[in-house]
């Protein structure tokens, strides 16, 4: 499969777990194409600059809303045409996706790091002190997440900051309450008990033992995490709570493009692509690593 | 069953705590005087002040002050709105409904779309139906609501013209309120137009509605389509198969109630996720409901506003919740197990 094995011992070839799900997921066409799609985004991510065409900020008065280039009167220079500033659309769409997705990354990675951490904790723990923690992280389930970054965003006020910080923290309490409930659930198989007869101590079994059998399952999460994020920031910005309308941020592009949406419908339909892309190629890769994951567990 | 019922009401009491103690550290939380955001009274002078810090109990101790402001939340006394100088409470009462109507309609049209739909998904498993249901809830899942209700006003209000594309109704309609559902009102109000009224009030429901539920339903067809392939696969399926019980059958003897009960509760959870987005929703086609609300209290730093409409949504979702859940577990014949609560 990998690369020329010697057929001279009749043996059993097992990959390890890691190949083992990436051969399942490989299995997957639409999962694969998800995966081409998040790789292009994220070179869009990294490379924005180099590949806008534009200042996603140059205003050029005299081409104002230009339509894209497939429509008659569009400009091939323009690829997808100007804004009501003159701005010009694909550039925005490129730095837009960057701000959007390398922000949402980051702000997945960040409460990720803190929810595991907690929710290792909780779920390691006993008695009172882990009891106290998981109904007050049930309660604060019970509020939307959008709710507690309106919230956030009332104290410290509007801002692409705050609204990152409001995101950041409506996502931990998830992370916790999926890591506790994976650690209690692995925590009460044998492999755990027989580490623990070993005489591991509770940090070791975290680390040694739990941990590597949660990190794929964690991904997963994570990518589900993403696609809520995604959405988070750009209703956020759409709402115009979070990024300035100077910022090309994608939720607030598209509320830029909304009063004028009946003479320039591309400027609301382009964004909304790019986040919808963005959204289908994070679900295809989670839906492909969950089911891999599945069917990898139960054979 | 009366343990498991003392736990739930454990965890309403220590929710509704926290939720109460969270929107009262708010008052201190947002910027301004506390006594200001806490009451929406501005005074006048300082002695207007100390008698406003009397009744509120602000010259005590943080414990009771808060003491004192759950006896105001109970007793409805929710602060005035700074903008609009009325009982925060009275402001709530009527727009919440707007949002509870278009969540209840969205809610419901997602799970009859959802349910069938995914039912046929999981029993045609890994076939072309499965496939594309799949595909198109997959698509559905990954719109974003707001830019979907967007693109549904362009081309159905703007290009077609079919539908208006804001408002609950015609201003032409004169709806007395009473119970604040305008489909109930209209049919209390015995209005000799009330046909028409009807007609239009259900014109201004499409489309914020099929916004949500085409994103629900999405989620609700994914959810369902796991645990029916989760119970196709399962041994006592392949016993009934082996006894000669034909698919019909079977679905309807075993299936069908094996696969919904799990379905159930992941469908309770959903509700939070739904409201979220009928909030977003009312702010682009100017649904007057709670989530438009918030937001202008948002813009005009109306704090008073701000905490209640928190206080209410979530109220709204934990009483939702937990009744819920205690109903689907009297419904529910495996209710011994997993005594331990989680919302």
């Amino acid at each position: 499969m990998f690369m020329a094995r010697s057929k001279l011992y009749i043996e059993e070839h097992y990959p390890s777990p890691l190949k083992h799900t990436w051969n399942e997921f490989q299995k997957s066409h639409v999962s694969l194409t998800g995966l081409w799609l998040l790789c292009i985004f994220l070179v869009i991510v990294i490379f924005a600059p180099g590949l806008a065409p534009f200042d996603p900020n140059k205003q050029q008065v005299d081409i104002l809303l230009l339509p894209p280039s497939w429509d008659s009167s569009g400009s091939i220079q323009y690829l997808f045409g100007t804004d009501s500033l003159g701005r010009d659309l694909l550039s925005r769409v490129i730095y837009g996706s960057r701000v959007t997705l390398g922000i949402s990354i980051l702000l997945v990675l960040i409460s990720m790091l803190i929810g595991l951490t907690l929710g290792a904790f909780a779920g390691m723990g006993h008695g009172l002190r882990s009891s106290i923690l998981n109904h007050f992280l049930d309660s604060i389930m019970v509020i939307p997440t959008l709710l507690i970054a309106i919230i956030i965003v009332a104290i410290l006020g509007t801002g692409l900051w705050n609204c990152m910080l409001a995101i950041t923290l409506a996502l931990i309490p998830r992370f916790i309450h999926i890591t506790r409930n994976m650690v209690r659930a692995e925590c009460n198989k044998e492999y755990v008990t027989a580490a623990r007869l070993d005489g591991a101590g509770r940090v070791r079994i975290l680390f040694d033992s739990i941990l590597p059998n949660m990190i794929e399952n964690l991904v997963v999460q994570g990518t589900f995490a993403l696609s809520a994020a995604i959405l988070d920031i750009s209703a956020l910005g759409f709402l115009s709570l979070g990024a300035s309308a100077t910022t090309p941020e994608l939720g607030s592009m598209l509320s830029d493009g909304m009063e004028l949406a009946y003479v320039a419908p591309w400027s609301i339909a382009l964004p909304g692509c790019a986040i919808l892309l963005m959204l289908v190629a994070i679900n295809l890769v989670g839906d492909g690593l969950r089911s891999s994951l599945r069917h990898r567990l139960q054979h | 069953m009366m343990s498991y019922l003392l736990r739930r009401l454990n965890l309403l009491v220590i929710t509704a705590f926290i939720v109460t103690v969270a929107s009262f550290a708010l008052v201190y939380l947002f910027p301004g005087d506390p006594l200001i955001n806490l009451t929406g009274i501005v005074p006048a002078n300082s002695e207007a002040y100390a008698q406003l810090q009397q009744e509120y109990a602000f010259d005590k101790n943080l414990f009771m002050q808060y003491v004192h402001y759950i006896q105001e939340i109970y007793q409805g006394n929710w602060g005035l709105s700074i903008s609009s100088h009325n009982s925060v409470l009275d402001e709530i009462l009527l727009f919440l409904p707007a949002t509870l109507e278009l969540s209840v309609y969205a809610l419901v049209l997602s799970t009859v779309i959802g349910i069938p739909l995914g039912f046929w998904a999981g029993l045609r498993y890994q076939r072309p139906v499965d496939y594309g249901i799949l595909s198109a809830s997959l698509l559905g899942y990954s719109l974003p609501v707001f830019w979907l209700g967007l693109i549904l006003i362009l081309f159905f209000s703007l290009n077609l013209g079919w539908l208006p594309m804001s408002g609950r109704i015609s201003l032409l309609y004169d709806i007395p309120h009473y119970s604040g559902f305008i489909l109930l009102d209209i049919l209390h109000s015995g209005l000799a137009e009330s046909q028409a009224a009807m007609q239009d009030a259900v014109n201004h429901l499409i489309l914020p509605t099929l916004s949500i539920t085409i994103v629900t339903s999405s989620i609700v067809i994914r959810i369902t389509r796991r645990s029916v392939t989760e119970v196709m696969e399962s041994d006592y399926i392949k016993a009934a198969t082996a006894r000669g019980l034909s698919r019909g059958q079977i679905l309807w003897r075993h299936g069908l109630r094996n696969t919904l009960l799990p379905i159930l509760p992941q469908l309770v959870l959903q509700f939070t996720a739904l409201l979220t987005n009928a909030m977003i929703v009312e702010v682009i086609f100017s649904w007057p409901g709670i989530g438009n609300w918030l937001l202008q209290a948002i813009y005009q730093q109306d704090f008073p506003a701000i905490r209640g409409g928190m206080l209410a949504v979530s109220a709204v979702v934990i009483i939702f919740t937990l009744s819920m859940d205690v109903l689907l577990r009297l419904i529910n014949p495996l209710k011994d197990r997993d005594v331990h609560g989680t919302i």
